[in-house]
């Protein structure tokens, strides 16, 4: 059993690539993948910085081909790619262990392009339960998920990876929750307009903000934002006031000089009666006069004094992976364990099945020369199945217990030579031809279902 | 018993400063709750240590130094802990444990050698006089603390400091500290007037006169106007913010000076 996974994310493709190989409904595109015999399992993860499959295959190469078919044909559509491209460039493959921490890696947000962002947790949960709701994700690929949530929860709960905002919109809540208990008796005042003034606003909505207000040159675009953000719009000229009945203020306006200068806030503070202001100014040039932050109860931040903060709190989300990969590889380690287990799980059902069929033949011999009624038989059988199972339990306990071990693959050998597995002369072997129809431990169980964060 | 049940109060308050000053660092908001769940457990162990003290000594020898200064801080930090379920203010920890933890201790150290005098008379006005001094000089020093961190918390967000700008710490807000700071003041005022009050009446109890131009009177009575003095500005001229931190903060140590600092000069 391989593991196997081929992706494309942000750092190999472009984003108008990228969304051209998105995928919104992955269970039909899961269906022909599974359906076709090269994959046993496979799982389909599409977010807007990746699309990966990690598919479980007998047929490493068959499954190499069809997954590069898969993106080339199935996800890329008829349209070319643009001159110069080709999908190999675009592609990266990592097989077994690599494929396996990638899984984890890209769970625990270590992988994405903000480091620590909690969305791609969730996005490949979903992409999990897709699989399982389509009956693609078999025992193997779930156990491999399952194991890539623990990690996921130990990096968010042990490491500092997504405690720190790096946005500049939430740096802007972060400092604001820093001045004020709630936001919920609090008003903001908006003046002027910008994608990050919006961004901030929505953060700061999002916590409970009481009421917006909007103020901008052209009344117009006042209203039409204020319509946008159920505010009220207002005139530059009504500032004196609106400053004074607001609690916060995101400017961001096409000007030269500053337009709030320290003596608009020092008429403000008086009316409000000390109260404090937070400012946030994202204009350039500034819209705010620098010498406002030296008023007492106001509490100035530039674009760059947010940007700053945003990248400061970037570099310790990356200096924070350095455990949070250690993390990672205990998981994956623990995950290993498992699949290593798995795979002395057919020599054990094979040595099984042998003395299960000797057992059986030699009983089959001697129940007519005995002379046995049904209650002796039955005694019989019952002692010689104890007899098999008491022999057995050791060497079939070694196995087990040594599989994630070094030795684990030493016993597996010595097994299969010392009981003549491998021999279809030996004495049993006439059951081997039932032993393989039950098919490999690992491969897909429709029917067996595990919903993300099952352990 | 109720030596050493001061001595384990004692040892949970440092304990729980020191978790929340680890919590803070880190950070870790769950050490500082726990720094929270030590100081609870302190303060509960700190109420037994005065049954203790009540069973031993009756009346309880609380005019004495050391019984009154444990008295505040374990006044101190019941009004705290009764405060944070209104407002994020975990933090707080890290600096009152150590100084709950001074009370405590101290009181562990001196009380086995106190020598109260036996009241003359009935000991209603100067236990009287000790419970509500020492509950308004524990409200003044949870507003000065409340001060002490505002300042802090300030400094760091008007510097911008990298990490102060942005660290996900449990900090209490500048808004909840200066609540706080509001309602010490305004709790702790009333009270440290009925304790001056009571103390007039005691000592006129004694010595037949209302006055009798001790050091520690007359501090305590200086003391007692700048209170005054503040709390008009505080809540008849609105001061807040930076200005009403430093005022608590500068407020709490005079009175400090006037209740313990000048007693121990003499």
């Amino acid at each position: 059993m391989r593991v196997l996974l081929v992706g494309m994310n942000h750092r190999t493709a472009p984003v108008e690539l990228r969304e051209r190989f998105a995928v919104s409904d992955p269970a039909p595109l899961l269906g022909k993948l599974v359906g076709a015999g090269e994959i046993d399992e496979a799982v389909l993860l599409s977010t807007c910085n990746r699309v990966e499959v990690v598919a479980l295959t007998r047929r490493l190469e068959a499954a190499r081909l069809r997954l590069h078919g898969f993106f080339a044909r199935e996800l890329a559509g008829d349209a070319p790619l643009p001159p110069g491209r080709r999908l190999g460039d675009l592609l990266y493959e990592h097989l077994d262990g690599e494929a396996m921490r990638h899984v984890f890696r890209v769970a625990s947000s270590i992988d994405s392009m903000v480091v620590g962002e909690p969305q791609i947790l969730r996005q490949v949960k979903d992409a999990y339960r897709a699989a399982l709701e389509c009956e693609a994700c078999g025992v193997v690929l779930s156990r491999l998920f399952q194991c890539a949530f623990a990690a996921a929860k130990r990096v968010r709960s042990e490491t500092r990876i997504a405690e720190r905002p790096v946005s500049v919109a939430r740096v802007a809540v972060d400092l604001a929750e820093r001045i004020f208990e709630s936001f919920a008796d609090k008003a903001a005042l908006l003046v002027g307009a910008g994608e990050m003034i919006e961004a901030a606003l929505e953060a700061l909505r999002g916590e409970g903000l009481a009421a917006v207000r909007v103020a901008n040159r052209t009344e117009a675009h006042a209203r039409e934002l204020a319509a946008r953000f159920d505010a009220s719009a207002h005139g530059l000229a009504e500032l004196p006031e609106l400053l004074a009945r607001s609690d916060m203020v995101l400017s961001c306006i096409g000007g030269d000089a500053p337009l709030l200068g320290a003596d608009a806030f020092r008429e403000a503070l008086r009316e409000r009666r000390g109260r404090p202001i937070f400012v946030i100014d994202l204009g350039v040039p500034r819209n705010v006069d620098p010498a406002v932050n030296d008023l007492d109860d106001v509490y100035l931040y530039d674009l760059d004094d947010l940007a700053d903060a945003a990248a400061a709190n970037a570099d310790e989300r990356r200096r924070e992976t350095v455990r949070a990969e250690a993390i990672v590889l205990e998981e994956q380690q623990r995950f290993d364990g498992w699949m290593s287990a798995l795979e002395a799980v057919p020599t054990i059902r094979h040595l099984r099945a042998r003395a299960e069929a000797v057992r059986r033949r030699e009983l089959e011999r001697a129940v007519p020369r005995l002379g046995l009624d049904e209650g002796q038989r039955q005694g019989v059988e019952a002692l010689t199945r104890a007899i098999v199972n008491k022999l057995l339990h050791a060497p079939l306990s070694r196995l087990r217990e040594g599989a994630d071990r070094e030795e684990g693959l030493a016993h597996l050998e010595a097994a299969r030579a010392l009981f003549a597995l491998d021999d279809p002369a030996a004495p049993g072997a006439e059951a081997d031809a039932e032993h393989q129809a039950q098919g490999e431990p690992g491969s897909r169980e429709p029917g067996r279902r595990e919903e993300p964060g099952e352990e | 018993m109720f030596v050493e049940l001061h001595q384990v109060a004692a040892a949970l308050y440092l304990a729980a400063g020191l978790v929340a000053g680890v919590g803070l660092e880190l950070p870790a908001p769950r050490l500082v709750r726990g720094g929270v769940a030590l100081l609870a457990a302190g303060a509960l162990v700190h109420g037994l240590a005065f049954f203790a003290l009540h069973a031993a000594v009756s009346p309880p020898p609380l005019t004495d130094l050391p019984a009154a200064v444990s008295l505040t801080a374990w006044i101190a930090v019941v009004f705290f802990l009764t405060l944070l379920r209104r407002a994020r203010l975990a933090g707080l920890v890290v600096l009152l444990g150590p100084l709950a933890f001074v009370g405590a201790f101290y009181a562990a150290l001196r009380l086995p050698h106190s020598e109260h005098a036996p009241f003359v008379g009935s000991a209603s006005w100067p236990h009287a006089h000790v419970l509500l001094g020492s509950a308004g000089l524990a409200l003044f020093g949870l507003a000065g603390l409340a001060g002490l961190f505002f300042l802090m918390v300030n400094r760091s967000l008007k510097r911008k400091h990298r990490a102060g700008a942005s660290r996900a710490l449990p900090l209490p807000s500048l808004e909840a500290l200066d609540r706080v700071n509001a309602v010490a003041f305004a709790a702790g005022f009333p009270l440290l007037t009925l304790g001056l009050v009571t103390g007039f009446l005691w000592v006129e109890h004694q010595s037949g006169r209302l006055w009798t131009g001790t050091a520690h009177e007359t501090w305590t009575a200086v003391a007692w106007a700048i209170y005054a003095a503040l709390a008009v500005l505080r809540f008849a001229r609105h001061q807040r913010g930076r200005e009403a931190a430093v005022a608590s903060l500068a407020g709490f140590a005079f009175l400090l000076f006037a209740v313990v600092g000048v007693g121990l000069l003499a």
